[in-house]
């Protein structure tokens, strides 16, 4: 794809004009820094230094295996459910550094929701599915209960399609509806940042477009971060992009700018599909 | 985000809540995970204890004296170990090629829809229990060999001088032959299940290309899947022989009980399992119960022996096959 | 071409064969089935199941036997199901490439296989000595041994079909481990280990030999579950090589009614597993 392309891309995409650079509503959420990461004695992630801000949607891009994945799951630090993977630096949320030795993990990923590839509902009723997290922490009365999962479910864009059926198995439900119920499980315990693994790769088109929708919604209320392999997707929805390249951030900007006049040859590359 | 006055109150309610539940639940597994460990020791301790008097009345010769008095109390386990080894080696003999058989039907031959079927209907010959064997070979089956087998064998294999003092004697219907073929039935099932599960796991397109050579089916299962999957079927093998050795009541019933040894198959004899089922709560004496649980230790580590060995041959298939 | 007909009559006769081989291994299952049904259908009468255990030459039932198979195996399976699972548990969940974990597999396979007449002795040691006398207890701690490696083996093979995106889910919510495997991993295995658990009490409906040494047999009714105990199994030994008549047919009643129990429960087994498979 050339500039130009994507110029025309980026304009179609959008009817907003352009954010400027000084945006005062602007803060930052998360701030990566000097981020190694290791599978074993493999280094996957070196020296990652990059922000992510609030109420906006931070797009990750590159190769398969550039580390995009391994960035987004040391944010949760899902990665501790496996030994051998270790990661150093700072991750600083709200002026706390979460990679440190002291940090509550089920806590930190209380506040953190995570949607994966595939769609992962547990083998239980779509009410509990939701209800799942909220009960992990809170003791609320039952009709509280019932309204944190029908605005979880609303919020999802899914109440409308399961409202007569909260009690039935979530894996009765389609592709689409079963990832929209993975989201709506993930903010149904408010979390303040949303860490998406693509996820619509395994989605078809149309459920592909109601899951940007969807996202282009939530950003208003969550700082989210999106791995994606598909550019098309990245330019579409969001703010931030950040370029991966073999486990080093290539460059990180506003997307308009990545996309239109990116500052490395790589990224160029990249973007106009020489490879990848 | 919405409401955040939530926040504060999660903060307090997300305390700590967890570490307890985790502690205590990781060391309610891990105990009884030991607890597996610990009756696998309990054994051992328990029949080394038990069998202790008799190992140090008789030592070494306990294991090839061939006598069995309990009037003068002297004990020797030659006869019940031959009988355990040659019952289980006729089952081998039997079972093996039989089971081979199945498996490559199963796998190789019989149409899609006759598969599922036939598998669980050999699988079935395995849920059978050992005493349901064992009235069955009683009342049917070693009638059945007296009237018919026996003496086909005793007239044909019996006149040939040499191997015939394999085939003689009168027959009885029971005996060490009786025994071993329903050890083979009963042992069949389980070898053939695991040369079923290997042979599925070779590539379809290694397959594909002896066919496409033009082999015929014989030559490939012989030639391609056979030698594929050989340490995958000595391990089934193995388990089969663990499984022959142990097995009490089918044999209890059929094999005469019989303290001694013949040369001929067709006599009675007994197996260590054999002599325990029939002995033990009628055994009167110190040194009698515990020859019986020499008996029963000698058994024990014959089967470990080999039931470790299929393991390890199993694990090092998974290991190839799984990288 | 004289090598090409050898080769093709070589196939043929090996086919020929092998499905010989098969046909005698189901010819077996008939014979058997058959003839149990056939010696076992006489005694199928009210009386079998109303009435004990008869001195020989009389009539009677086989209802203390039936009563003690029943019990002890339900104390076998209450005890050795939750010990087989947390220990499958630990396989699956906690023990991830540990030497520990690897040396508790490899005992529990040897466990599962190992001769059951042992475990009678081993259980004999262990409480029948001790206690002094033979013990419907000791009956059940003895099957409770024999249902542990069965329930261990299913319950880790099926936790570890779980897949690790639905462990990963639910942690990402904040979820500790323990709730975790409890509230999402045993939810989704939960078919398989309820077959693993059938498998293991139809195999100990028809163990004798660790009965032999441990709960023996009794002739009359009792509930008392510290003195000997009739059961099925025994029973069927001891009036079979019996050369009483009445005797001998209860015998072969007894053996039908096993066999048509472990037949219950394993194709039940069987048609659970697939129907979960067909389902998902």
């Amino acid at each position: 794809m050339s500039p130009a392309t994507a110029r025309q891309i980026m304009s179609l995409a959008r009817s907003d004009p352009p954010e400027t650079r000084t945006d005062p509503s602007l803060r930052q959420k998360v701030l990566i820094r000097d981020v190694d990461f290791f599978y074993g004695a493999f280094k996957a992630l070196k020296n990652i230094t990059m922000p992510l801000h609030d109420k906006r949607v931070t797009a990750f891009i590159g190769p398969s295996g550039c580390g995009k994945s391994t960035l987004l799951r040391v944010l949760n630090r899902i990665y501790e459910l496996y030994p051998g993977q270790r990661a150093s630096g700072e991750v600083i949320i709200d002026g706390e550094n979460i990679l440190s030795r002291g940090m509550d993990l089920n806590l930190l990923r209380a506040r953190i929701g995570m949607v994966f590839q595939k769609p992962t509902p547990f083998p239980m009723s779509i009410y509990d599915n939701i209800a799942f997290g909220i009960r992990l922490y809170e003791r609320l009365v039952h009709h509280e209960l019932d309204d944190r999962v029908e605005s979880a479910l609303r919020r999802a864009a899914l109440w409308d399609e399961v409202k007569d059926k909260l009690r039935q198995s979530g894996l009765g439900l389609s592709g689409g509806q079963q990832q929209r119920l993975c989201i709506a499980r993930a903010i149904a315990v408010e979390p303040e940042i949303l860490l998406l693994d693509e996820p619509a790769s395994a989605l078809d088109p149309i459920s592909t477009q109601r899951i940007e929708e969807l996202i282009a919604e939530l950003k208003a209320d969550y700082c989210i971060a999106i791995v994606t392999h598909n550019m098309q997707q990245a330019a579409r929805s969001s703010d931030y992009t950040a370029f991966m390249y073999l486990g080093e951030l290539i460059e990180f900007d506003e997307t308009e700018l990545i996309f239109t006049r990116p500052k490395q040859k790589h990224t160029e590359d990249y973007i106009t599909g020489r490879f990848g | 985000m919405p409401a955040d006055v939530a926040l504060p109150d999660l903060a307090a309610a997300k305390s700590r809540q967890g570490a307890p539940g985790d502690l205590i639940f990781r060391a309610l597994t891990f105990l009884f995970a030991l607890l597996v460990l610990l009756i696998l020791g309990g054994v051992i301790v328990a029949l080394i204890d038990g069998a202790l008097p008799a190992l140090r009345t008789f030592g070494v010769s306990f294991l090839y004296t061939d006598v069995w008095n309990p009037v003068t109390e002297k004990f020797g386990a030659l006869a019940p170990i031959y009988g355990t080894l040659v019952t289980s080696a006729i089952a081998m003999v039997v079972g093996i090629p039989v089971a081979f058989g199945v498996a490559m039907f199963i796998t190789e031959i019989c149409p899609i829809w006759l598969k599922r079927p036939l598998a669980t209907m050999i699988e079935l010959l395995a849920a059978i229990p050992s005493i349901i064997y064992g009235i069955w070979g009683l009342f049917v089956f070693a009638p059945f060999v007296q009237q018919y087998i026996q003496p086909a064998i005793i007239n044909s294999l019996g006149q040939i001088p040499g191997i015939g003092a394999l085939f003689a004697g009168p027959p009885l219907g029971i005996g060490v032959l009786t025994a071993g073929f329903i050890l083979a039935i009963m042992v069949l099932p389980f070898i053939s299940s695991i040369m079923r599960d290997v042979f599925e796991t070779v590539p379809a397109m290694l397959k594909e290309s002896a066919y496409g050579l033009g082999a015929t089916r014989t030559e490939v299962v012989l030639q391609v899947v056979l030698p594929y999957t050989r340490i995958g079927v000595v391990g089934g093998i193995m388990l089969g022989l663990g499984r022959a050795l142990g097995e009490t009541m089918a044999v209890t019933f059929v094999i005469g009980n019989a303290h001694r040894i013949s040369a001929s198959i067709l006599q009675p004899g007994t197996t260590i399992s054999a002599s325990l089922a029939n002995e033990f709560t009628e055994a009167v004496g110190d040194l009698y119960l515990s020859s019986l649980v020499a008996l029963g230790l000698i058994l024990f580590v014959i089967t470990f022996i080999v039931l470790a060995f299929a393991k390890l041959m199993l694990l090092r298939l998974q290991k190839r096959a799984g990288g | 071409m004289a090598i090409y007909a050898q080769r093709r009559l070589i196939n043929a006769v090996v086919m020929v064969l092998a499905m010989a081989a098969t046909g005698f291994g189901v010819l077996w299952l008939v014979l058997v089935l058959w003839t149990l049904l056939w010696n076992g259908i006489a005694a199928i009468t009210p009386a079998l199941f109303s009435q004990t255990t008869p001195p020989p030459g009389s009539a009677g039932g086989l209802l203390n036997a039936i009563f003690g198979s029943v019990v002890m195996t339900l104390i076998a399976t209450l005890v050795g199901t939750p010990t087989g699972i947390l220990a499958g548990t630990f396989l699956a969940e906690y023990s991830r490439g540990s030497r520990f974990g690897e040396l508790v597999r490899f005992i529990n396979d040897i466990l599962l296989s190992a001769p059951s007449i042992i475990v009678g002795l081993f259980v004999y040691e262990l409480m029948v000595i001790r206690m002094g006398h033979f013990s419907a207890w000791a009956g059940a701690v003895a099957l409770a041994i024999i249902v542990v490696p069965v329930v261990v083996r299913t319950t880790e093979d099926m936790l570890n079909l779980v897949p690790n995106a639905l462990r990963e889910a639910a942690a990402a919510l904040g979820s500790p481990k323990w709730k975790v495997i409890v509230m999402v991993s045993y939810r989704a295995a939960i078919q398989g280990m309820v077959t693993g658990v059938m498998l293991a009490v139809a195999r100990i409906a028809g163990e004798t030999a660790p009965l032999l040494f441990t709960a023996l047999n009794n002739q009359f009714w009792s509930i008392n579950l510290n003195a000997p105990m009739a059961n099925l199994p025994v029973v069927i030994f001891q009036f079979a090589m019996s050369p009483y008549a009445d005797w001998q047919v209860l015998a072969w009643g007894g053996a039908l009614l096993i066999t048509i129990t472990v037949l219950f429960l394993n194709i039940g087994a069987r048609a659970l597993a697939s129907w979960s498979t067909f389902k998902q």
